[in-house]
């Protein structure tokens, strides 16, 4: 209990520093909102409409910066991001939010994939140290690993897509579709996510494999699997709930932290695959210097991150008793 | 067991993707015959929103949606179609013009467009500057009403304006835009029902795709002949142009790298046109000292070959531009060709020019009389890969004549700060908007009131020139409407080019514009430039979109 406590209090002051360099950083890099907004809108706009809308913006206000701080701080507790400059007269949340569920469902279903799949695939191929799938499996997957991710996914979009017709080669769904919670639309969805979700997959699930298989190997060689054996437990029950369940600990950490990382989206898949998820969003606000978007994207992740990280270290206090006797 | 166990998962993620392809599977979306889809690639997903007084949001609703008291068509060099106003006629030395509004003519909820509307459209641009997007009230003195007629009082003489007020203000309905609090911040989204007076409105959009569909009140009567147009957007070029290849889009406003192997090939229905309609040049920061020095820019000028820049660096696509800054073939009728032919490709005579005029050659670098070397930087925009290359052969050519360049390539929003304010020795640029004659572009180039101090920010200008001799030019010509004057004018200007060499246009920038002939026809060619064809061009889009129908 008292670690928890403790955990909290820690994740709070990380909170707040998180917030409060996500505030400076964007303001002390080069250039300045009012300068990129002339170039947005390249030549299509003369210098009085733009004065005028960057008092209408609140841009270039000579505030000083503590009370700027202040402002943003109140804001941001009461969930108000600004307006997007990028999306002009767009609030910065609505954005987001039309953005996020998105890269949540492709790309936070295949974290949770390629980990699952990944886990399985390691446990089994230490289990069986040197089987057919042990010399197989991981070699492979290392390999396809270690491709550029948006060359095997132009690769994929040339086969399946281009050569042989069988999957939508861009977008999220068909744009002759209407949005909306059908059965349609969502099996139209799902088809435009296989070939995104194929890519990620096989590109992250080697990291997985290896991690879990030399984590297994390691536990195997404990004591206490020998005695399970020397019982005369059956072995895949061994294998599942004396090593698989020690093995998986130290990947927690890990696996939290990319599930954290899921809301800074996948830039290239989205790039590749002319996906609407946050990734390329928050390329394209750090590319026009729109602060308030960077902020609002840049606040999403460290606090999904921070969030994910109390949630692996409670789950690691439940799992695992050792960690549990600190003073 | 357990490998039974994972040969099933397999097994059974295999089916799931099976039976999810097995289906038909459509790619390619077939025209349909009533709907175009588009493919304009714009590196970001839609806001959504249709304000067309909002400069990022005007592309997408300025044409089909609102549209102009007169249609400008830039590529038949300014030819006037009377739209929204049925005639109009300037008076009082041309500093007055009086628009009739067309009759019968309904917004797409029903109710009629009047003079009301038109006169509320440029009251609302004053009140609110962020809105006067092409700075009309900078010329405007007043505009009033009477009956179904609205008259404009311009300051001075002001002809040219008539692109602006006639052609590039859309007009909103008064009983919808009188209601808003804060027009500037006003998205306009489909949700608050955007009602304009053009042929479409707006039936759905997502970030991913804009859907525009026929305006049944629209007063055109049997227009337009298409039911549906689709928008998608493109975040990146590779799915904008792989879309125009397999035909899912059959209107393209993208630049495609060999266009032949890439698009053409693809189908015998694909076809594009690169209309030239505005220069792509050295801009040549008359301020520095060394550069003030007119026999350095004569030289620039004959050392660099426009005709190997446009074949490498533009793939051919961009011709080359000469030194009148007059874009030909669509401007052709102003050119003077003896000046025109006078800055040829000439190495020999770029050096001689130098020598004559006192710099010594010292390690393959041309220097001044005090020592100075002849070496610049030339500012140019990272991510536009063309424009890249083409500065990269200007500044091979240019060492080969001894005057040392390094590239420097930023991003745009930097390369704008520092064009506008002017903290450059060349500029590689081809950022101005231009107009339905040679006269929008130059008065932009060359006009002393565009520009500002070295350090402040300059509109367009960004060379510094001031001639006051040529601004005087540019105000005669606003003042006549005669042809044979707006001729005598221009030539003028285009000596004052060949002469003072302020600016080197090196290539003609084009409109990027594929289109497939499959199930559409009507589309914008060489024969018929009926309004420029690329799906950027405000209202010209519009236009298109009217003419496209069914093929047979």
């Amino acid at each position: 209990m008292r670690f928890v406590l403790r955990r909290l209090g820690f994740f709070v002051i990380t909170l707040w520093a998180a917030i409060t360099l996500n505030f400076l950083i964007p303001r002390l890099m080069p250039g300045n909102p009012a300068e990129a907004m002339m170039g947005q809108y390249r030549g299509r706009i003369n210098p009085q409409a733009l004065h005028a809308l960057e008092i209408a913006f609140g841009v270039n206000n000579h505030e000083s910066l503590l009370r700027s701080y202040f402002t943003y701080f109140g804001n941001v507790f009461r969930g108000r991001f600004g307006v997007s400059l990028t999306f002009f007269p767009d609030q910065v949340t609505h954005e987001v939010l039309q953005a996020l569920p998105w890269t949540l469902a492709l790309v936070g279903v295949t974290t949770v994939l390629a980990f699952a799949l990944g886990t399985l695939i390691g446990l089994l191929a230490a289990w069986r140290r040197g089987g057919t799938l042990d010399s197989l499996m991981p070699p492979i997957f290392v390999i396809t690993s270690s491709f550029p991710y948006f060359w095997l996914a132009m690769l994929a979009i040339w086969l399946f897509a281009i050569k042989l017709h069988w999957l939508p080669a861009s977008n999220g769904y068909s744009i002759t579709d209407n949005v909306g919670w059908t059965s349609t639309f969502a099996y139209d969805a799902f088809k435009h996510a296989i070939l995104p979700a194929l890519t990620i997959l096989i590109t992250s699930i080697g990291a997985w494999i290896l991690t879990m298989r030399n984590n297994t190997i390691t536990v195997l060689t404990e004591d206490y699997v020998r005695m399970a054996r020397a019982k005369g437990l059956k072995p895949w029950r061994i294998m599942w709930t004396y090593a698989g369940r020690n093995a998986i600990l130290p990947n927690l950490t890990g696996f939290a932290m990319s599930l954290g990382f899921v809301v800074a989206g996948a830039i290239l898949v989205e790039f590749v695959f002319n996906y609407p998820g946050v990734g390329w969003m928050f390329l394209h606000s750090v590319e026009s210097e729109d602060y308030a978007l960077m902020q609002g994207l840049f606040l999403l992740i460290t606090v999904t991150v921070l969030t994910a990280i109390l949630a692996a270290d409670v789950a690691t206090v439940i799992l695992d008793p050792r960690t549990r006797d600190t003073r | 067991m357990k490998r039974g166990l994972l040969v099933l998962l397999l097994a059974g993620l295999a089916a799931i993707v099976w039976s999810a392809a097995g289906g038909s599977v459509q790619t390619a979306r077939s025209a349909g015959g009533t709907s175009v889809t588009i493919s304009n690639e714009q590196g970001a997903t839609w806001t959504c929103g249709y304000n067309p007084f909002n400069a990022s949001l005007v592309d997408w609703s300025f044409g089909p949606v609102y549209e102009p008291l007169v249609f400008v068509d830039e590529l038949k060099s300014g030819a006037a179609t009377p739209w929204l106003a049925s005639k109009y006629k300037w008076s009082n030395h041309n500093k007055t013009i009086t628009f009739t509004i067309r009759p019968h003519v309904k917004w797409s909820d029903g109710k009629p467009l009047t003079a009301a509307d038109v006169l509320y459209t440029f009251q609302l641009i004053k009140k609110y500057k962020a809105l006067d997007l092409q700075a009309v009230w900078s010329a405007l003195k007043s505009v009033t009403r009477s009956g179904n007629k609205v008259t404009m009082q311009f300051k001075t003489a002001a002809v040219p304006y008539f692109y602006y007020v006639a052609g590039q203000t859309p007009i909103v309905p008064q009983h919808i835009w009188s209601k808003i609090n804060n027009p500037v911040n006003f998205k306009d989204s489909p949700h608050q029902n955007p009602v304009g007076s053009g042929p479409f409105t707006i039936a759905s959009c997502s970030p991913q795709v804009m859907k525009y569909t026929k305006n049944p009140h629209y007063w055109q009567k049997g227009l337009p002949k298409i039911d549906t147009v689709y928008y998608p957007a493109y975040t990146s070029n590779d799915p904008a142009n792989q879309d125009l290849a397999s035909g899912a889009a059959q209107w393209g406003s993208q630049f495609i790298p060999s266009i032949k192997a890439f698009y053409l090939s693809k189908s015998k229905d694909n076809h594009y046109w690169f209309p030239p309609v505005s220069n792509v040049s050295v801009f040549i920061n008359l301020k520095n000292p060394i550069l003030k020095n007119v026999a350095i820019r004569r030289a620039m000028a004959y050392a660099i070959d426009r005709s190997r820049v446009s074949q490498i660096g533009e793939y051919g696509y961009e011709p080359p531009a000469n030194q009148t800054g007059i874009v030909t073939p669509t401007f052709k009728s102003w050119l003077n060709p003896s000046l025109a032919k006078q800055y040829s490709y000439n190495p020999t005579k770029a050096k001689q020019i130098l020598t004559s005029a006192g710099f010594k050659l010292k390690n393959g670098v041309f220097q001044t009389k005090t020592g100075k070397p002849l070496s610049f930087t030339m500012i140019n925009i990272g991510g536009y890969s063309d424009w890249v290359a083409s500065a990269q052969i200007v500044e091979q050519e240019l060492k080969a004549v001894g005057i040392k360049v390094t590239p420097s390539n930023l991003s745009s929003t930097t390369f704008d700060a520092d064009a506008y304010a002017g903290k450059f020795d060349l500029m590689y640029s081809g950022n101005e908007a231009g107009g339905p004659a040679p006269y929008y572009e130059l008065r932009q180039e060359l006009y002393s009131k565009n520009s500002a101090p070295i350090g402040k920010t300059a509109s367009s200008n960004w060379e510094r020139y001031y001639n006051q001799k040529v601004d005087s030019l540019i105000e005669a010509y606003a003042a006549t409407t005669s042809s044979s004057k707006q001729h005598q004018i221009v030539n003028q200007i285009e000596a004052a080019m060949t002469r003072d060499v302020p600016i080197i246009p090196i290539t003609e920038g084009v409109d990027w514009y594929q289109y497939n002939t499959g199930h559409l026809a009507g589309w914008v060619t060489k024969k018929n430039p009926f309004a420029k064809p690329a799906a950027y061009e405000v209202p010209d889009w519009g236009v298109m979109l009217l003419h496209l129908k069914p093929k047979g």
